[in-house]
């Protein structure tokens, strides 16, 4: 746990979260994204929750979770306190990543004007429509692959408060259909005044995107620097080194789920900041190939 | 048992403990550890040796005299029992080992094993640890199961349809509104063919888990998982289908930490003597896949969760008496805990968290046997 949750935790701001899904019986029982905004509407408990999490709501590969968002904007009063909610929040026993069906937050920005925290598991249907959203904190989206679509609504946002940015960027046969270029006009297009956890994770071109990333407008802005989960090797760790010392305001680097080497990881042990560098990975070597995987995209 | 109750194994008494095993095995090795330790020494015959013999002349698989030729050529050697005198000696029987990754092959070297164990049942004694009988039967995933559901033990559920080829089961979940299933050969060890699917009415799309690979229309067994999708797939689960396979129900899994986990339970003579939690990334939980094994303890579950697994574990081995040793890979449901068999194994019993330490399963096996073998009748 980095940054903000990490401060917010010790801050004990956590408040009352509650999980909500249909498991495989629920399903069987003919529940379904309806039923469980349903469910969430007439739990009792409802007004004193601070957080949502949505699990499953049921053949979530074929059927996306659009009911639940048309009914949190539809009830928008009852869901006036809730500042934080995670849609897809599941293992890939019930449904793996590319294979959930999304769907179009864009009524959803008016309908919680409290919102602080977002986050969004899986792209296969997603949009966020034109965002413009005085207090979102924290939009995070975790997939294996992000529509090139998706990351231009996003270098649109109006979100003057946005403190943490964290996307997963995936691979293209997961929905991810851009480059490099991509990822560096998202950064110099969009316009997060309040961004300090910049988090461009889980792709299998990290040394390309770390470079983007070095480049852009808000490396001298932000104190979380966060390049974990993808294909990030001694090329990427290079360009920090070299970097990052001319960088005081980064405090802290996450690059866990690498491919550096054992001395690239000392060299970058020495920086004055905290470096997560958990999980060294091996490339999976096939055919006299050496294969570099992110950590999330199926 | 005390050392001084211990009944002594002498090749002139001819009585004892006899182990039928494959050679050098790691089976083998720490059951006779085990035996050693309190003092009993143990008799074995090589399955290699039997199996060996049976090519030769006239002793073909089922034809109970003759191959009983196979038998005693096998057990020749100085002090070894012949099946005349079985009835002196209590049996455990290991299985073979199979030398074939081919699925094809496997199905029919596990029809040859059961012919084996019928033939072993046949012979006058059946003093056995584990009765071949039930060996042979909870070996079939299919029979093993539907004798735990009619005994109303929680089982996984398994679909009674048969399927042919991948188009007929795809056309059933889309019926059923199934996404997800498992497809498993019934005769299969282990995780050999077992293969984790999942299906998308609307778009068609599949993907299936599995430790095996397609080579032309063959399928072999390997110990990594492969991920298939699409063509690759569907070709898969055609291959698969030409197997007798059961089509069970998909359950997502307890989860401890970021992987989710299932249990091998090892009952043995009316008493859970380890339960060892195997955790895995992927829908499929198998040590021979290098899974990773946890201590029990370290899940802690709550104390209505532990009877319920000790009670559907008796209950399950209640269902074959003739079994005194029996391995239960054990699923607890997500969120709810609500375990179920997902299937028995008569010789699932090395469990290498085990015999490096404490060698506990084989011990206890050791002193059921010499109990046995105390109680036989002049």
């Amino acid at each position: 746990m980095l940054g903000l949750e990490k401060a917010a935790a010790a801050n004990g701001k956590m408040g009352k979260s509650k999980t909500y899904c249909n498991d495989y019986e629920d399903y069987e029982e003919g529940k379904n994204a309806k039923t469980l905004v349903e469910d969430i509407l007439n739990d009792p408990e409802l007004p004193q929750l601070e957080e949502l999490i949505i699990g499953g709501w049921g053949e979530e590969f074929d059927e996306s979770c659009q009911p639940i968002i048309d009914g949190i904007a539809e009830n928008a009063d009852k869901f006036s306190h809730i500042t934080k909610i995670f849609f897809g929040d599941m293992d890939y026993e019930t449904c793996e990543v590319s294979w959930i069906t999304q769907g179009d937050y864009s009524s959803l920005w008016k309908a919680m004007p409290q919102l602080k925290d977002l986050t969004i598991k899986g792209s296969n249907d997603l949009s966020l429509g034109v965002i413009e959203h005085e207090n979102l904190e924290s939009l995070t989206i975790i997939c294996g692959g992000l529509g090139k679509d998706v990351i231009e609504e996003i270098a649109k946002a109006k979100l003057p408060n946005l403190k943490k940015l964290l996307l997963y960027i995936g691979i293209e046969d997961y929905g991810f259909d851009g480059n490099a270029d991509t990822i560096r006009a998202l950064l110099a297009d969009s316009d997060f005044p309040s961004l300090i956890y910049l988090g461009i994770t889980d792709s299998e071109i990290q040394d390309e995107l770390t470079e983007v990333v070095l480049e852009s407008k808000y490396i001298r802005q932000i104190t979380a620097l966060d390049l974990s989960n993808g294909s990030l090797t001694d090329k990427g760790g290079k360009l920090l080194l070299e970097k990052l010392p001319e960088l005081p305001n980064i405090e802290i680097l996450d690059v866990h789920h690498h491919y550096l080497s054992n001395e690239m990881m000392e060299e970058l042990q020495k920086l004055s900041i905290t470096v997560n560098l958990a999980e060294q990975e091996k490339p999976y070597e096939w055919n006299g190939e050496r294969w570099y995987s992110a950590m999330l995209t199926e | 048992m005390e050392r001084g109750t211990v009944v002594q194994c002498h090749a002139d008494r001819m009585s004892g403990i006899l182990l039928m095993g494959v050679g050098g095995g790691k089976r083998r090795y720490y059951f006779e550890q085990a035996a050693a330790q309190k003092g009993i020494s143990v008799s074995f015959l090589d399955w290699g040796e039997l199996l060996a013999s049976e090519g030769e002349g006239e002793s073909k698989p089922g034809h109970g005299e003759e191959g009983a030729l196979a038998w005693e050529k096998a057990w020749s050697g100085e002090g070894a029992p012949s099946r005349k005198d079985l009835r002196r000696w209590v049996v455990k029987i290991d299985p073979p080992e199979w030398e074939s990754s081919r699925l094809s092959q496997l199905e029919e070297l596990t029809g040859r094993y059961g012919e084996w164990l019928r033939r072993l049942s046949r012979l006058p004694g059946g003093n056995f640890l584990n009765h071949p009988l039930d060996i042979e039967e909870v070996l079939d995933k299919r029979r093993c199961k539907e004798r735990l559901a009619r005994e109303g033990v929680s089982v996984t559920k398994m679909y009674g349809e048969s399927f042919s080829c991948g188009e007929e089961l795809l056309a059933f979940m889309r019926d059923r509104r199934i996404g997800q299933v498992f497809v498993k050969p019934v005769t299969g060890a282990g995780a050999a063919g077992v293969s984790a699917l999942r299906f998308s009415p609307k778009t068609g799309r599949i993907v299936l888990y599995t430790c095996g690979i397609l080579e032309g229309e063959e399928i072999f067994n390997t110990k990594r998982m492969f991920r298939l999708e699409g063509k690759e797939g569907a070709a898969f689960l055609d291959s698969l289908l030409k197997l007798d396979c059961a089509v069970e129900r998909w359950y997502g899994k307890a989860v401890f930490g970021e992987y989710s986990y299932d249990l091998r339970v090892i009952v043995q003579g009316g008493r859970i003597d380890y339960i060892l939690p195997r955790l895995s990334k992927g829908p499929i939980t198998n040590l021979h896949l290098n899974n990773h094994s946890m201590e029990f303890g370290d899940l802690r579950l709550d104390q209505g969760t532990m009877e319920g697994i000790r009670e559907l574990c008796f209950k399950a081995a209640a269902c074959y008496p003739g079994l005194k040793s029996i391995g239960m890979d054990v699923l607890l449901e997500k969120r709810s805990l609500r375990p179920r068999i997902i299937e028995m194994n008569a010789q699932g019993d090395l469990l290498h968290r085990d015999v490096y330490g404490e060698n506990r399963i084989y011990g206890r096996q050791i002193d059921i046997m010499a109990e046995m073998l105390k109680n036989l009748p002049d």
